[in-house]
């Protein structure tokens, strides 16, 4: 039994002792692709080496990614700004990102949160979880918000290595920054991403799939998002509620639409904050500025950067939000 | 629990510490540990299904001594039947229910008859199929007093439920295990070193082999409608390996485990592919399933004695049941007709024991003739398996009919096909070990012995690499089905 326990100790050591430093490795390298992941790493690079430290912030899902743009803001109101908006999540992890960036980071003075149908939604599948593989291990927030998902297992947040098993894609990513570093463009800007697309036929599609469709949302994200805005109000952070523009035929695709609103007039209300819709203004009435029903295009985004921005100004528990 | 995942790769470690270094004063403390062990590995699908297992056990120990004691026949008799009917009965109603309510139903449309199908949400108890047989294979072995009945419960239940082949395999025998768990066990040093490689040769074969052809398989079998007669041929191949690799993966990562506990569990595939003939395949595929169909249902039923038709009765029953073995559809019933065409002529002519030993033994290559011989055999059996993977007979039959047709001659083109370049190289690697190591219980027994320990462990380490990458795809095997 000794000369068994002693091979198979010998046999494993190896396995161990290399097991932590590749996984170092590959998460640094892999952390370094600037495409892979849909651009997410250099966000939360930002984020992690506390690169961020802006005084205005913005979070949502790809609505607010792709339709509020930094430098405008930073132009316009005299202070740094940054686009933490990341694709195809509900606030559950919006929330990851405005943790991790209160840890790394100066806290932010104000913070624009794009709200919308889907923000609240429960979702059982982790969009894009490549993204989480290069910061998850041994990551206490990163556990807490993304292991009720299906997609990570508690061992890939606590074992080096099991979570890149099958992950040939990600693997690939990370060879690659190995050998050559990534030096592709990338239309990513302090978080914004510039989507220069006329309308497409999604919606057309969409429609052709299903008649409408109804959104669920979930109590543990609605409580999560409850306690953001009251922890946001207890360390002085401003925060300002916006529904971005939705193409207007696509609003009447959601069954439950105006319920979800007046959910978040209602939390506008109770934190006494600012809640700008854009749902009827004449933006949201026109195609030319959208590339499908949900997300605006580069045309859009830009005038609508603007538009909030004049908004923002006059709202009467914003003042000094200008320097 | 499944074989393939972090959870085993710590449940096992621990189970054998605590075998050997806590448990080792008895056996019967050992034998406790295994049970415990075994239960709640079983548990960890669902633990509701643990109290039929345990009845099943209970119901064929008590039976079991019942009839041991019985003082005339007609009592034996009776508890016979019991255990047999209550066993046969839970699977039938686990695993058939919903078939035969459906065929019904179905049946009386064609007189014009509407009934509406009484089917239930059943949920098929993982294992089922497995431990059913192994308790019936003891009662029928006391039944015949070929063995006594056991009386140590906490022996029998260990017997019926170690956990590595609980679910899936291998079938075993009363007359092979229950010695081996009565009897003390040494920790052998040979015997551990062996189930390691095995177990790593079988997660090798499922993670790798089976789990990639998997993910190509069922990209052209769930959309065939949409590819040439030459993708779907390409789908039916990889459809083979997965099977192969995944129920042969299992069955040696069941083997190897219980080899780390001193425990040798029969042999359940030697290398089917490189068979000569059809009756070769059954002597080589599931081992021990159609070896228990051999003894307690072919040779009862006469076996290759009497007239031709009553061969062809018992060839055509005992794969008719093999195929409703695997599952309530009707694809499994073709499944096994069309592998009971394929070996009635050599039963017939009694030509079915002509290949008993290895091809090409001793040689690196085979003949012409043997190599004919076993990519004939290969094809067949891969044309059954087209329906044993099919969704219904329709899908089978068009598929089938896809293939042989014109577009047979294309080239396969299907979603994301440069992608499964990978897998079929590796495929190809994995059948030239297998090849090499095809005189061996399992491909890399012996493979690098002798050489520097360098070299074998180098080997070991790559086999864990090409693990580590290709892992993450399908998990669940395929067996845990029937």
């Amino acid at each position: 039994m000794k000369k068994f326990l002693s091979a198979l100790a010998l046999f494993i050591a190896p396995l161990v002792i290399i097991s932590y430093p590749l996984d170092y490795l590959i998460s640094k390298k892999l952390a370094e692709s600037k495409t892979f992941a849909h651009d997410e790493y250099l966000v939360w690079n930002d984020i992690y080496n506390g690169k961020v430290n802006a005084d205005i912030v913005v979070y949502g899902s790809s609505r607010a990614k792709f339709h509020i743009s930094p430098k405008i803001l930073e132009d316009s109101l005299h202070r740094t700004a940054y686009n933490l908006g990341v694709e195809g999540q509900n606030f559950q992890v919006q929330y990851l990102r405005h943790k991790e960036l209160l840890t790394y980071n100066i806290k932010p003075k104000y913070i624009i949160l794009s709200v919308d149908e889907f923000s609240l939604q429960k979702k059982q599948r982790l969009f894009n979880p490549q993204q989480f593989l290069p910061y998850l291990f041994w990551n206490s927030n990163v556990y807490k918000l993304t292991s009720s998902y299906t997609e990570f297992s508690f061992w890939d947040y606590y074992l080096p290595l099991v979570r890149y098993t099958g992950e040939n894609t990600s693997l690939s990513a990370a060879l690659g920054s190995m050998i050559v570093k990534d030096h592709s463009a990338t239309t990513s800007n302090k978080g914004y991403k510039v989507i220069d697309m006329n309308w497409t036929d999604d919606l057309a599609k969409a429609k052709s799939k299903m008649e409408y469709f109804e959104i669920i949302t979930g109590p543990v994200v609605e409580n999560l998002f409850n306690n953001f805005l009251a922890e946001c109000r207890q360390q002085d952070i401003k925060v300002i509620l916006v529904y971005t523009p939705e193409y207007i035929e696509g609003q009447a695709f959601v069954k439950n639409r105006s319920q979800l609103v007046s959910l978040y007039s209602q939390y506008a209300k109770k934190y006494n904050l600012p809640f700008l819709d854009y749902s009827s203004d004449s933006i949201s009435m026109n195609k030319k500025y959208f590339y499908n029903a949900l997300h605006l295009n580069k045309t859009g985004a830009e005038a609508f950067t603007r538009m909030l921005i004049r908004d923002l100004r006059k709202a009467p528990v914003l003042q000094g939000i200008a320097k | 629990m499944l074989f393939n995942t972090i959870n085993f790769a710590l449940f096992l470690p621990i189970v054998f510490i605590l075998y050997w270094f806590v448990a080792n004063k008895t056996v019967r403390s050992q034998n406790i540990l295994l049970l415990v062990a075994s239960y709640f590995f079983y548990a960890c699908w669902d633990w509701r299904f643990l109290f039929l297992l345990i009845f099943s056990t209970l119901l064929d120990y008590f039976t079991a001594i019942k009839m041991t004691e019985a003082k005339n026949q007609a009592l034996k008799k009776f508890w016979f039947w019991l255990s047999i009917s209550v066993n046969v009965g839970f699977l039938g109603f686990f695993k058939y229910f919903n078939f035969f309510s459906a065929s019904f139903a179905e049946a009386m449309s064609n007189f014009g008859l509407h009934v509406d199908p009484w089917t239930l949400k059943v949920i098929l108890p993982v294992g089922i199929s497995f431990y059913t047989f192994h308790g019936l294979s003891y009662v029928i072995d006391i039944y015949k007093n070929r063995i006594r009945a056991e009386k140590n419960f906490i022996d029998y239940s260990l017997f019926v439920g170690f956990f590595p082949l609980l679910v899936a395999g291998p079938i075993e025998r009363a007359t092979h295990l229950l010695p081996q768990v009565k009897n003390e066990r040494n920790f052998d040093y040979s015997k551990s070193v062996d189930g390691l490689k095995q177990i790593l040769w079988g997660l090798f074969k499922k993670v790798v082999i089976a789990d990639q052809c998997a993910e190509y398989a069922n990209i052209i079998f769930n959309n065939s409608a949409a590819y040439s007669g030459s993708t779907l041929f390409l789908g039916a191949l990889f459809f083979s390996f997965q099977i192969y690799g995944d129920f042969s993966g299992y069955s040696d990562i069941a083997i190897g485990t219980a080899k780390l506990f001193g425990i040798d569990l029969l042999r359940n595939f030697a290398f089917p592919y490189f068979s000569r003939d059809i009756a070769e395949f059954w002597r080589r595929w599931h081992i021990s399933l159609s070896s228990w169909f051999r003894d307690y249902l072919y040779i009862p039923l006469g076996g290759s004695k009497g007239g031709t038709s009553k061969k062809i009765r018992n060839t055509l029953i005992i794969f008719l049941v093999s195929g409703f073995w695997h599952g309530a559809n009707w694809t499994f019933i073709v499944w096994g007709l069309l592998h009971a065409l394929y070996i009635l002529p050599s039963i017939v002519f009694n030509t079915h024991r002509k290949n008993l030993d290895i091809i090409a033994q001793g040689k690196n290559i085979p003949t012409v003739k043997e190599f004919v011989s076993m990519l004939i055999t290969f094809m067949l059996a891969t044309f059954a398996w087209i329906f044993f993977r099919a969704d219904n007979l329709a899908h089978a039959i068009s598929y089938i009919r896809t293939i042989f047709s014109s577009s047979l001659f294309k080239i396969p083109y299907f979603k994301d096909g440069t992608l499964a370049i990978p897998a079929i190289i590796l495929t190809m690697i994995f059948l030239m070990v297998e090849w090499l190591g095809r005189e061996q219980q399992y491909a890399i027994a012996k493979l690098f012995t002798g050489r520097p320990k360098l070299v074998r462990w180098g080997f070991y380490y790559l086999v864990i690499l090409v693990i580590f990458i290709f892992s993450g795809l399908e998990q669940q095997f395929i067996y845990f089905q029937f």
